[in-house]
């Protein structure tokens, strides 16, 4: 084989093993508020003060708690109580895949 | 511009080096499948093996002795017949997942109870499957529930629940059987084994705040 037919096999290798990949990320929950949003990003501050940022696609399911109806990244606001469903293969590296905006959490009560 | 054959042949050499560090490192190192041992040559097993549960805890134990042996309608098992009570606060949309581990064949009674509905999912995970390859057995809201269950394969089997409303919600959960152990799985993924009492002794019933050690 020459080496350009060599380059592409491995090029070709190297995404086969990138598809199986996809396949080993982890499913995270995030319930906080929303820290900051861009059409492509969001960061949302967790209950337990840690900051969590994530992409968004135009995949990513956005609703209004118990409301199926999608609503756009546009409709995030900073402040708003959300419950995040999100995939990676840790936290620096994650894609939300479902944002539900819920009512405002109560602080729980210290114990 | 290259040739169908040629593109092919470099399609399936492609296929084939994919497939050897697939094998030779991947599986490994995401999931402790080690089937040539280069995983454990190369270090990569420890990779999978770094969740934060002493997994010995949950691990297969005694087969035998937790396999039922059936004398017509009877059914007669060698290992300790044991009870657990346990009690969850679950936090507004958080959840929890509570396991024992069963030997295929082998009877779990059970009754829970929630102060409200939660999302409800009564499943098993094969032991040797993947990760996130849980069979589901029964998955619907529900407030509580009584009933067996006949481990269709060996592995963990139990519930998962969630709250899916803003106020705190309370489970307790009471069942008695033939499993070897049993487990608290988080939402932050992190595993909790549970020591388990015989049945005959009184049982220890424990109150669990998830996302809370206590």
């Amino acid at each position: 084989m020459s080496r350009r037919t060599w380059t592409r096999t491995l090029l070709l290798a190297t995404l086969l093993l990138g598809a199986v990949h996809l396949f080993a990320h982890e499913e995270f929950r995030f319930i906080g508020t929303i820290a900051r949003v861009q059409s492509a990003q969001l960061q949302v501050k967790t209950k337990e003060g840690q900051t969590i940022a994530m992409k968004l696609n135009p995949s990513t399911y956005i609703h209004r708690d118990k409301q199926e109806a999608k609503v756009t990244a546009a409709d995030l606001k900073v402040g708003d109580s959300v419950v995040v469903d999100a995939l990676g293969d840790n936290l620096t590296d994650l894609l939300a895949l479902e944002v539900r905006i819920v009512p405002p959490i109560a602080p729980t009560k210290p114990k | 511009m290259p040739s169908a054959s040629k593109l092919l042949k470099a399609a399936a050499i492609a296929a084939a080096i994919a497939g050897l560090l697939l094998i030779i490192v991947v599986l490994p190192a995401e999931y402790g499948i080690d089937p040539l041992g280069t995983g454990a040559a190369l270090g990569l097993t420890r990779i999978s093996d770094s969740t934060p549960l002493p997994e010995e805890a949950v691990a297969p134990a005694d087969q035998a002795a937790l396999t039922p042996v059936a004398e017509g309608p009877v059914a007669h098992y060698a290992a300790e017949y044991k009870s657990d009570v346990v009690e969850f606060d679950i936090g507004p949309y958080e959840y929890v997942e509570y396991k024992y581990r069963l030997a295929q064949g082998a009877t779990m009674l059970y009754s829970w109870k929630a102060s409200s509905e939660v999302i409800h999912d009564l499943h098993g995970e094969r032991d040797g499957a993947p990760a996130n390859s849980a069979e589901s057995f029964e998955k619907r809201n529900r407030q509580q529930a009584s009933g067996t269950l006949s481990a269709p394969f060996s592995g963990l089997h139990g519930w998962y629940w969630e709250n899916p409303g803003g106020d705190p919600v309370h489970v307790k959960l009471t069942t008695a059987g033939f499993y070897s152990a049993a487990v608290e799985i988080r939402m932050d993924h992190s595993r909790h084994p549970r020591v388990l009492s015989s049945a005959n002794a009184p049982p220890v019933r424990t109150t669990s705040e998830v996302g809370t050690a206590r």
